[in-house]
């Protein structure tokens, strides 16, 4: 029984070698050649195996896999006694430490000092070892979750992911105890496998045991072999937790080099062998029931929680993929934010726009411009702007969700505080420096300190923080995009006064807002009906009702928003006069009305080249499309209408014979009898009307012969008066 | 009944073992693919067989008599879930295959090599008597009379029926703050019992009780368990549960001893087990265990059916009853009625489907606790967990509200907010004063306000915080509107009397204590007729005041389903639809 195994890892040792010399990475390197020349070098101490690499290896045995996969442990021993056997000569001279003089020493005396047979006298191959061998798992697939490992990986390498909650220092552990005897001068040497181990105290060499001399033994520190050691505790992620139950945790060994690796609040990704704590003593007598496990970790991956760092896993590549291709992305996803909220299409769509962002652009005389969007959003009490908002930060992979008031002294940019400990002062950072390269939404944002308000200017547009507080001039980063959520002045919209008076925020903040939505609380009969209909339902059914659609999981969101937020989308030549004349429109249309309620200034401009871009990046395309363009002006203009809506119908028209107008008033400008219909819905969403809307004028005004309208198509033709 | 080759209450694991054998020579000797279910054979004799009160209950004092290695119940709250225990489940002693399964320790030696070793899993829970039970619940302790017992025993047992009787007469004229859950009935019993039964200690220690060394250290109203779950779903048994275990009760003060040995293997992360050391709490090796509803708490559950006069008679005598707690506000108690009805059906989109919670303002501090104390004591007597919390700024700035992950004995830490389903919950406002809230008391002040709103309590794990749902009835005692607890009902308290002391008797307690139980529990339905009644009056009563939103709604409905839950019927009609806006008309009226 014990022969053929011995044989089958003397095979195997075989098989590991073979693989350590012969296998080629992507560039044909002998990767594994090439980390042992460097160990010989003494400027490496680990040998990392990477499990992929032999599922990647030509000549890829499946059985050998499994059986590595399957006792790990074993499998280190050999792996370790086929690179002894493969350990090249140093190439580069280093000094010599003095585990090298003792080795010299020791390899010196050899021959003398070896004493027949005796095992605790022959060296241990540990103790000649400079290296570390771990073993890795293929990080592809998902990792487990710690309540997933059960009693059969026990033994086994497996992945598992978790939040670090406690720590141990490092501390050394004894690998190999070597003695010296004070009768026979024999060094004897003694493995230490488990955590415990028992100390000789009689000399087991021949000598001393012919001469029954009871030779004492000295344990040499400086001679024995130690190996950094850490414990460590990991929790289930909160995400992984079934409802009702509580994080499991596991107990995870560091050694070597994987030591100092964690602290406590990391998430990780682990992967290591699963492994009963063998008892001892007296314990292991009474029957050995009850095993405590822990992981002998393998290989450490921090995760990253930055949408640039954001490693996309094998499907959701594909299902980007698949997303992209259908053509409706921009819907899908929009309507996938905070689906439980009903409506609000154009604020959703707004808001994913707020997610993807645009590229920031430096320009060459070292201005910047920010590519981060900025939204407001204004309402009455209870239209779920708060719920808008924690959505918004829980898809984000950065998001600071934080209110006006501040609970914190910091507020929202930063303090200079007085260490208690050390009198020195020191910069604490606010919710806008924290939520840098992320969104940070504020919450009543009217109800903001004066001096918060002030500097928020600074972050809005140059996206930094200036301090000049107690001898500190400083400036931080706060790349951020703000998601803002106000109340209106007298808590409620008051429609006898006008949107401005409403508002309460000085121009200068407004305008620093891409985006400016009014949420009211209309009396209207059909929403009324919906939200009594949603609430019967869900109080007879006990669920929502069913939206019609699937909203996307927030991973996927996350996935496909950081894919898109890679592409930088620039603006073609000849979209540029299209833009400027879009932007001259507005400011005409602008110094026309007696009233003006909006500033549009170059900020505007910016605006739609920020919204344009973002919208472009959700195609994945490098160049702004015109589409784009007028679909950044469309929510614009809808934004403005969300204010200004009663306006509007207060200038008499009704929206059908405004629709007349802006058709005829383009077709006029560009000299044509024909508009497409493509055309026209273009330039009323334009104006923020629906497409049901343009079809009721269209039918309105073929019934006068304003215009034919071609059965199909849907085409207009004016008819020459 | 028919003879069996094991008593299965006195050595369950003789029939644990006996099976196993069994199952191991039908299986081919090969443990790993064999079917053995035990748990069949002892389900059979509990319930199939009735001889579930053969079945010894565990708590505080029956663990002084209560043997090892036999079979009892524990009734308990899941507080904590300590994780995965592996154990040597099957093993090849010599040629024959033994089985660790229900034990701690193991009855053959195991040898060493790991060829003949099945390493199996076996779940920890961590279980305590649910926070805030009345003495009501607690299940008759007749069936206690086990055979380890001897004669002083039962004496003493028949003298606690005795005292038990007496306590619940005076437990109607005691009334107090109410300081936490614990009711006076449980500190005045500590106060007599020691008296009462010092000397039978003695004459039971004389008759050989094993556990006799591990009583001095156990709270006896508090006697923790932990649970070791076998082969059951994960998904099965849940924080807060209130469960019952059927099992083996395991004691071995020998495992404890071992500890001293392994010190040295612990390192700097301590096993949690050793903060629970056997002598304190004992280990239950569970075979059967049941979710027990709020109708399973019932002592004797009459023999009712649910015929709707007599649900209406009990409901008006219910009625009438929380009337006079009330000091004659009819309003009130129409609302309270509805208010201890209500639980959490279901959460769609954020919103807990169900909860009624209620807010009596215009009480001064005097007559807060005034009514307060009746009413808590009313609440004893009908409810299975009641507790009440006195807010003041001290107590928000110092207690711990919600339940804590401690990393150093890697334990949940229980705070005042774990609490079972169905709880019921007074927070009197009345006592709070001006004042300034630290960090901690800002903190609770938005665990209140969630638990609220939501039903969730927020635990916290340190490096995250994670939702637990609960379903707790929170009824708050305040001058003004409460702010901190936004409450789904308010209505200005107004008693024309001082309420009164009647005294109830028992049956009529047993009644409602059913009515409150059974009649939460019915299904409820709204037929689609009534649906679009429903919808239209929403949507005019919107039209009519833009101020009423979908709060409203959600409590119209959830009270409509309640008022026809009162009187037994699972559909909603339309005269409890009237009767529910007619109720939130004076409703409306009194808070103008």
């Amino acid at each position: 029984m014990s022969m053929t195994k011995d044989l089958d890892f003397s095979t195997d040792k075989v098989l590991a070698k073979e693989f350590l010399s012969n296998f080629a990475d992507a560039n044909g390197e002998a990767k594994y050649i090439n980390i042992l020349q460097e160990v010989a070098n003494r400027r490496n101490r680990a040998i990392q195996i990477d499990l992929e690499d032999l599922f990647n290896y030509k000549d890829l045995d499946e059985e050998f896999l499994r059986r590595i996969t399957e006792n790990t442990r074993r499998y280190i021993g050999i792996f370790s006694d086929a690179i002894d056997e493969l350990m090249p000569e140093p190439t580069e001279a280093f000094t010599d430490d003095d585990h090298d003089i003792l080795m010299t020493q020791r390899s010196d005396e050899g021959p003398e000092n070896m004493d027949g047979s005796d095992p605790l006298q022959k060296m241990p191959p540990e103790i000649k070892r400079y290296f570390e061998v771990y073993i890795r798992a293929s990080s592809k697939g998902r990792p487990f979750t710690i309540r997933e490992v059960k009693a059969s990986y026990i033994g086994q390498l497996v992945r598992i992911s978790g939040i670090v909650t406690r720590c141990s220092d490092v501390k050394p552990l004894m690998q190999v105890a070597v003695y010296t005897c004070e009768d026979c001068g024999f060094e004897i040497y003694q493995e230490v496998t488990a955590r415990v181990f028992m100390p000789l105290f009689e000399c087991p060499s021949k000598r001393c045991v012919t001469n029954r001399a009871k030779g004492n033994l000295i344990l040499q520190l400086r001679a024995s072999k130690f190996l950094k050691f850490q414990e460590a505790k990991i929790q289930e992620l909160a995400e992984h937790v079934p409802k009702g139950h509580i994080p499991r945790t596991m107990t995870v060994h560091l050694r070597g080099e994987l030591t100092r690796k964690v602290a406590p609040g990391d998430v990780i990704d682990l992967s290591g062998i699963f492994l009963p704590i063998p008892y001892t003593g007296f314990r292991a007598m009474r029957a050995g029931l009850v095993a405590d496990t822990y992981l002998e970790a393998m290989s450490v991956t921090h995760f990253k929680k930055k949408y640039e760092d954001y490693e996309l896993r094998g499907d959701e590549e594909e299902q980007i993929a698949r997303l992209a291709e259908d053509g409706d992305i921009y819907n899908k996803l929009s309507r996938s934010l905070a689906p439980e909220i009903f409506g609000h299409e154009d604020i959703k769509k707004a808001l994913l726009l707020l997610l993807v962002g645009a590229p920031h652009r430096k320009l060459k005389d070292g201005m910047k411009i920010r590519g981060d969007l900025h939204i407001c959003l204004m309402g009455d009490p209870g239209v779920a702007k708060s719920q808008l908002l924690k959505h918004i930060i829980n898809v984000a992979p950065r998001g600071v969700y934080t209110t006006g008031k501040g609970s914190s002294g910091v507020g929202l940019t930063a303090a200079v505080q007085k260490d208690p400990v050390t009198n020195e002062f020191v910069l604490e950072g606010g919710a806008l420096v924290l939520a840098d390269m992320g969104i940070c939404a504020i919450d009543e944002f009217d109800k903001m300190d004066e001096s918060d308000r002030t500097s928020i200017h600074e972050v809005m547009e140059q996206q930094t923080v200036s301090i000049a507080k107690a001898g500190i001039t400083t400036s931080l980063n706060a790349r951020t995009a703000v998601l803002a959520a106000a109340n209106p002045a007298w808590g409620r919209y008051d429609l006898r006064r006008t949107p401005a008076e409403n508002i309460n925020l000085p121009p200068a903040l407004l305008s620093r807002f891409d985006l400016m939505w009014l949420i009211l609380d209309r009396a209207d009969m059909d929403n009324d009906l919906e939200m009594a209909r949603h609430i019967v339902y869900v109080h007879q059914n006990r669920e929502s009702p069913a939206l019609g659609f699937t909203p996307l999981e927030p991973s996927v969101l996350r996935a496909y928003i950081s894919a898109a937020r890679r592409v930088s989308p620039s603006v073609p030549k000849e979209l540029e006069e299209y833009i400027a004349s879009a932007y001259s429109t507005i400011r005409q249309e602008e110094a026309k009305s007696n009233s003006p309620h909006s500033y549009t200034t170059v900020r505007t401009l910016l605006s739609i080249l920020r919204i344009s871009a973002a919208l472009a990046r959700l195609r994945f395309s490098e160049s702004v499309a015109q589409s784009d363009v007028d679909e950044a002006l469309r929510l614009m203009q809808m934004s403005k209408f969300s204010l200004y809506s009663d306006e509007r119908q207060k200038s008499g028209l009704d929206a059908i014979s405004d629709i007349y107008s802006v058709l005829r008033d383009e077709a006029a400008r560009t000299n044509r009898m024909d508009v497409s219909y493509a055309h026209a819905l273009n330039w009323i969403s334009r104006k923020g009307y629906s497409e049901a809307q343009l079809k009721e004028c269209l039918e309105e005004y073929a019934a006068l012969n304003v215009w034919q309208i071609h059965p199909h198509t849907f085409d207009i033709r004016f008819i020459d008066a | 009944m028919v003879g069996l080759p094991y008593d299965l209450v006195a050595n369950p694991l003789g029939a644990v073992r006996l099976t196993f054998e069994k199952a191991v020579a039908a299986s081919g000797f090969e443990p790993d693919s064999m079917d053995w279910a035990p748990v069949d054979l002892f389900r059979q004799f509990l319930f199939d067989q009735g001889n579930l009160s053969q079945v010894p209950i565990l708590n505080g004092e029956t663990i002084r008599w209560l043997r090892p290695k036999t079979l009892v119940r524990f009734r308990g709250m899941i507080q904590d879930m300590l994780g995965n225990e592996f154990y040597v489940g099957a093993y090849k002693d010599g040629s024959v295959w033994r089985t660790n399964k229900f034990t701690d320790v193991s009855q053959f030696p195991i040898a060493d090599s790991s060829a003949d070793m099945r390493v199996w899993e076996r779940r920890l829970l961590y279980c305590v008597p649910v926070p805030g039970q009345n003495s009501w619940t607690e299940p008759a302790s007749e069936l206690v009379l086990n055979r380890c017992m001897d004669f002083t025993s039962q004496q003493r047992e028949k003298r606690r029926r005795v005292d038990d009787e007496g306590i619940d007469h005076m437990d109607m004229l005691v009334s107090d703050d109410g300081v936490q859950g614990s009711p006076s009935t449980k500190k005045m019993k500590e106060d007599e019992q020691p008296s009462v039964s010092s000397q039978n200690h003695e004459s039971i220690t004389e008759s050989n009780c094993p556990n006799m060394s591990i009583v001095p250290g156990i709270d006896k109203d508090s006697l923790p368990c932990l649970v070791k779950i076998y082969d059951s779903p994960e998904s099965d048994l849940k924080l807060n549960d209130v469960f019952e275990f059927i099992g083996v009760l395991t004691l071995d003060s020998e495992l404890q001893a071992d500890k001293d040995h392994d010190e040295l293997s612990n390192g700097f992360i301590e096993d949690a087990l050793e903060h629970l050391p056997p002598n304190k709490v004992p280990r239950l090796h569970c075979l059967i265990h049941k979710k027990l509803a709020a109708s399973d708490l019932l002592n004797c559950s009459p023999v009712m059916e649910s015929k709707p006069n007599l649900v209406k008679e009990i409901r008006d005598s219910l009625l009438r009853h929380l009337t006079a707690v009330l000091g004659n506000d009819g309003l009130a108690a129409h609302l309270m009625l509805l208010h201890l009805l209500s639980r959490v059906h279901a959460r769609v989109d954020n919103v807990a489907v169900g909860k009624l919670s209620l807010n009596l303002t215009c009480l001064s501090k005097e007559s807060a606790s005034l009514f307060g104390g009746q009413l808590t004591h009313a609440f004893r007597n009908l409810l299975p967990f009641t507790h009440s919390i006195p807010l003041t700024v001290e107590y928000l700035n110092s207690v711990s509200l919600a339940p804590k992950k401690d990393y150093e004995t890697d334990r949940l830490i229980t705070g005042v907010l774990q609490l079972a389903e169905g709880s019921h919950l007074i927070i009197d406002e009345t006592k709070l004063e001006a004042g300034t809230l630290n960090s901690v008391g800002v903190e609770n002040a938005r665990l209140l306000k969630n638990l609220t709103e939501l039903q969730k309590v927020e635990y916290d794990f340190k490096y995250y915080k994670m939702e637990m749902a609960a379903d707790v009835q929170l009824l708050i005692f305040s001058e003004g509107k409460s702010n901190i607890l936004p409450a789904d009902i308010v209505i200005p308290y107004q008693p024309s009397s001082v309420g009164s002391s009647e005294v109830v008797a028992g049956q009529a307690l047993e009644a409602w204590r059913w009515y409150l139980a059974s009649v939460k529990s019915l299904p409820h339905s709204i037929d689609s007729e009534m649906q679009k009644v429903l919808e239209n009056d929403l949507v005019a009563s919107r039209q009519a005041d833009r101020s009423i939103g979908s709060h409203d709604f959600n409590r119209w409905l959830t009270m409509g389903r309640l008022m026809s839950a009162s009187f037994g019927e699972t559909c909603l009609s339309l005269e409890h639809w009237q009767m529910v806006m007619e109720l939130e008309r004076l409703r409306r009226e009194r808070l103008k």
